[in-house]
């Protein structure tokens, strides 16, 4: 009893401390924008009466005095621009895009630990709480072999800045120094977190010390989620820069440098992409581990994972094109130019192969869908149909992909009669496209329900009218997201644009409604069989590698096309990029450039599943045994 | 459920008969017309057709005991694809978007036919059989591919290689990003807050519902609205500048555009690529009307860097036209093609 008691004030002193540690850095800032900033510059300004110089914001067009430098006027030299022989750039982009990959990664993985850990404690079946259990330590304990790497990699993008980019680092720097110090802290509070939580894992494994534990992963989310918005400021500041004058000069107040016109969009953006990222990372982890398993009781392990990790990354994915649109919408709110050179200008082509990107993300989760329905008896009834939904998602597929402004020779552009094709050239305008990914997402969600109730027969009276009502639902979906593509030719540019509202409402109407409905259908359901973990196709595991190769392509690109829209300016509009590599690279070199990014990280984090497999923690034996054969079976566990 | 499928494998075979006849030059392309407001839709609901003329030819074929190995399902169907891209479409599709087409055709009969381990196993089974070779003529066929594969892949990857005289592919960007402000005979014009002075209703007022009103309706025809000609004289205000942008634009600039503002007018082709097509939903609807404004105004020499490779050979035609005559133009551009500025609000 003694023992426990002290266990007790062990794990609130390790939760007090936590939460201490993430006040710090608010703390700590508080007086930063008082005499840090303002402060100074208000003595200043009593002292020397008129000789204030004021400034007004580029972007909240406030009055404010002004306490900074202004934008360096960069010069092509070493003093600006020290190199070696190489294209700083390329040093730069590879630094960043390691470090963000890692980054997001344990962002991520936290917070499915927190999600699997809940699952596991709020499960009345032991066998399978143990279960979600293990699997949240087995993602947290991969999640800290890579926190180190993330900081190493932090570590040499700061020094790569400052030795590459001394003057542009030396200006941001000196705007964001209260939050940089911020920054610094949230990260000494997220280890501290990330330590306590991983070594006190077992000794709060029961009872209300399990709480304080899952307390502790909410703490460290909201410590990792802050961190990212401070580094999200960043970049917000250098595409849509606000709380400086047209010189760049800073006017003392922080909250605007923060929060700038795409700050918040690149936040929620982010959350969600990291979220699905994760996910796809740690499904590939799972497929690896299934396909390189010698037994059976691995290999249903591994394929449960799997599938955990797949259904938390895409029910992430599912509201990933919709951020995304939020963040355009606000791009072009903030600058129509910008929004033109990303979607209809320079980068345009860009986005075709985002498209194709996002089309491989949900061709890959059907597949692996109906891969999976394979495991489960019963299933064999939705099998047939399986081809009408290939033919569905390929035609949407193929609309989405099409470019307005097609690749061609001059003798094809003769033969077609104008840059545009009369017949695909449709296709390529936005319009079409809401129409071609909703389709695909509306195909997905159809897909999961089949899944969903492949081994069950709802056993509710009104089960035929369930059935028909959920048909004739997904019909009208599909009518309703074809007709608004179709109609949206027909009107005002800023209506069609509105019109993408009911065709997302339609889709999520189906992801909602159908879940809920087929949930209430299926409670108590007749069972044609279990679900045999484990006896699933290798095909199945390919599209899970498949499916987070492409989130990593598919990041790899997006950061690019975000970072690029600047043009040739590191700070838009305030600091101009002087160095000889102010260009756009082509599409060619960025696609090779992504594509050995994504190799490296693929090849460093399998490094790192090998060492987190070096102190595998044996799994007890009674948590993967819950049902006699070996092999466990979380029937109920869609 | 015979019936239908009946039906339906009528359907197919009619299909496959029409594009034989394509692929062999027997039957034009455009026996069937693509309808000029509807294609994009009708050249979907054509596949959707063939889809269900296979399904009910594979039905039937099965029924009478000569079921199609899924194998063979899987190719033919990709090569119908490749066919109806080829020989259906027209204009004739250009081949690095047949090339994406083709990929996504073959990743989706991969995935239909190894949607599940049955099919897949059917699927395969040919593969297997040679590739294990217990007979004569499998272990004969077995030699063949090795010998064929290589050549093959030898003969693409020597035409892929192979140095070509034809001018290389561009990558062009047809609207680049505008500049945030323009200056035209000495005033300057913000691209994001300009308003064409002459979209006004009766009161003289800007009022783009007022004009979307009077436009010509889109699709088939492109027919005026009842009281909304701007060749009446006795119409006044947004329909009398319509109807002085218009002759502004028969005077200079149809011989390039078109008389229909297709983009195909007297001189258009001996222009590479030809002047912009207005009537495609793809440019003068997807832009504001400043953007226009100013594109009209600069010409091809103004095009920013974004502009690469700047193949426009447009004139400025602020050097030939008021700021007021452009206005007018722009006005009757949209009018006559029934298309609505685009707008942030």
């Amino acid at each position: 009893m003694g023992l426990l008691a002290g266990k007790r004030v062990f794990s609130i002193m390790a939760l007090c401390m936590m939460v201490g540690l993430l006040l710090l850095p608010i703390v700590v800032a508080l007086p930063s924008p008082a005499i840090g900033g303002d402060a100074p510059a208000g003595d200043a300004a009593k002292k020397d009466g008129d000789k204030v110089e004021k400034g007004r914001d580029v972007y909240y067009k406030t009055e404010g005095i002004v306490v900074g430098a202004p934008a360096p006027k960069t010069t092509d030299g070493p003093k600006d621009y020290p190199r070696y022989n190489f294209e700083s750039r390329v040093l730069l982009w590879f630094a960043n895009q390691q470090h963000l990959y890692y980054g997001s990664f344990v962002l991520a993985v936290p917070i499915f630990c927190m999600i699997i850990e809940f699952m596991g404690v709020v499960t009345k079946d032991k066998a399978l709480a143990k279960r979600y259990d293990q699997l949240a330590y087995d993602f947290i304990k991969i999640s800290l072999t890579a926190y180190s790497l993330t900081a190493i990699l932090g570590g040499i993008l700061i020094f790569t800045f400052l030795t590459l980019y001394p003057a542009f680092f030396s200006y941001l720097s000196g705007i964001f120094r209260p939050v940089m110090h911020i920054y610094a802290l949230m990260f000494v509070a997220e280890s501290g977190t990330l330590y306590i939580y991983y070594y006190g894992w077992d000794k709060m494994k029961e009872g209300f010390l399990k709480w304080i534990h899952l307390s502790m992963s909410v703490i460290l989310n909201v410590i990792g989620t802050l961190l990212m918005f401070l580094a999200n400021s960043w970049i917000g500041f250098m595409m849509s820069p606000a709380g400086v004058d047209e010189q760049g000069r800073y006017l003392g107040n922080i909250w605007h440098v923060i929060h700038t016109a795409l700050w918040n969009p690149l936040n929620l953006h982010r959350i969600l992409g990291n979220m699905a990222f994760g996910g796809g990372v740690v499904a590939a982890y799972a497929a690896y581990k299934f396909l390189a398993s010698k037994t059976d009781e691995d290999r249903a392990h591994y394929d449960w994972m799997g599938y955990i990790a797949m259904a938390l990354g895409v029910a992430f994915l599912i509201p990933l094109p919709f951020a995304g649109y939020w963040l355009m919408r606000e791009v072009y709110a903030y600058r129509q130019q910008m929004g033109i050179t990303l979607m209809g200008g320079l980068l345009a082509w860009l986005f075709i192969i985002q498209a194709t990107m996002i089309g491989i993300l949900f061709l890959s989760t059907n597949y692996y869908l109906w891969q999976a329905m394979g495991r489960m008896r019963g299933a064999e009834k939705y099998q047939r149909y399986i081809k009408y939904l290939v033919f569905i998602l390929a035609c949407g597929y193929m609309v989405f992909i099409t470019p307005h402004t097609m690749v061609m020779t001059p003798a094809e552009l003769k033969a077609m009669g104008g840059q545009q094709h009369p017949v695909l050239g449709n296709y390529g305008v936005m319009s079409a496209k809401n129409g071609g990914i909703n389709v695909i997402i509306t195909t997905t969600v159809l897909s999961f329900v089949w899944y969903m109730r492949g081994n069950k027969v709802s056993t509710v009276s009104w089960a035929k009218f369930g059935n028909i009502f959920m048909g004739v639902f997904f019909a009208c979906a599909y009518f309703n997201i074809i007709f608004l593509a179709v109609y949206g030719y027909y009107i005002p540019a800023n209506v069609r644009v509105g019109l993408s509202v009911p065709q997302v409402a339609t889709t999520l109407s189906c992801l909602f409604f159908m879940f809920a409905l087929n949930s209430v259908m299926m409670k108590g359901a007749k069972q044609m069989g279990p679900i045999e973990w484990g006896k699933i196709s290798a095909r199945s595991q390919y599209a899970l590698i498949m499916l987070a190769t492409a989130f990593t392509w598919m990041m790899g690109l997006m950061g690019y096309i975000r970072s690029s829209v600047r043009l040739f300016w590191h700070v838009n509009e305030i600091m101009r990029d002087n160095s000889p590599w102010a260009y756009t690279h082509t599409v060619g070199f960025a696609a090779n450039m992504i594509s050995a990014n994504v190799l490296f990280f693929w090849i460093s984090i399998l490094f790192v599943f090998w060492l987190g497999s070096l102190t595998a923690k044996k799994v007890p034996v009674e948590s993967r045994a819950g049902i006699p054969g070996s092999v466990p079976q979380p029937a109920a566990s869609h | 459920m015979k019936a239908l499928m009946s039906l339906g494998a009528l359907i197919g075979v009619a299909g496959l008969l029409l594009l034989g006849g394509m692929v062999f030059d027997v039957v034009p392309s455009t026996t069937i017309r693509l309808v000029e407001g509807y294609m994009p839709i009708q050249m979907l609901l054509e596949v959707a057709c063939y889809v269900i003329g296979f399904t009910g030819l594979s039905y039937i074929m099965g029924a009478m005991g000569m079921a199609i190995p899924r194998f063979w399902q899987g190719i033919g169907f990709w090569v119908f694809l490749m066919l109806y891209l080829k020989f259906r479409v027209y204009p004739p599709i250009p081949f690095s978007v047949r090339a994406m087409y083709g990929t996504v055709g073959l990743v989706t009969v991969f995935m239909w036919v190894s949607a599940n381990e049955e099919d897949w196993n059917k699927f395969k089974q040919p593969i297997m059989n040679v590739l294990d070779a217990q007979t004569g003529m499998k272990r004969l066929l077995r030699y063949a591919y090795l010998v064929a594969i290589p050549i093959l892949v030898g003969g693409f990857s020597f035409n892929a290689m192979m140095p070509k005289s034809e001018e290389p592919i561009e990558l062009r960007t047809v609207h680049p990003a505008p500049p945030a402000s323009t200056k035209v005979h000495g005033k300057t014009y913000t691209l994001q807050t300009s308003q064409n002075p002459y979209r006004v209703n009766p009161e003289g007022k800007y009022d783009q519902e007022f004009s979307n009103a009077n436009i010509v309706e889109q699709g088939m025809g492109r027919l005026m609205k009842p009281n909304a000609n701007p060749w009446d004289d006795k119409n006044q205000g947004y329909l009398k500048y319509v109807r002085e942008g218009g002759e502004i634009f028969f005077q200079n600039c149809h011989f390039c555009h078109g008389d229909n503002l297709n983009g195909r007018g007297l001189h258009a082709f001996a222009f590479n690529p030809i002047p912009a097509n207005f009537t495609d939903p793809g440019t003068i609807a997807q832009l504001q009307e400043t953007f226009i404004f100013w594109r009209v105004a600069k010409g091809g020499i103004g095009l920013p860097n974004e502009g690469f490779p700047w193949a426009s050979v447009m004139p400025p035609w602020e050097q030939h036209l008021t700021v007021d005559e452009i206005w007018k133009v722009v006005l009757f551009e949209y009018w006559h093609t029934g298309y609505y500025p685009r707008t942030w609000d």
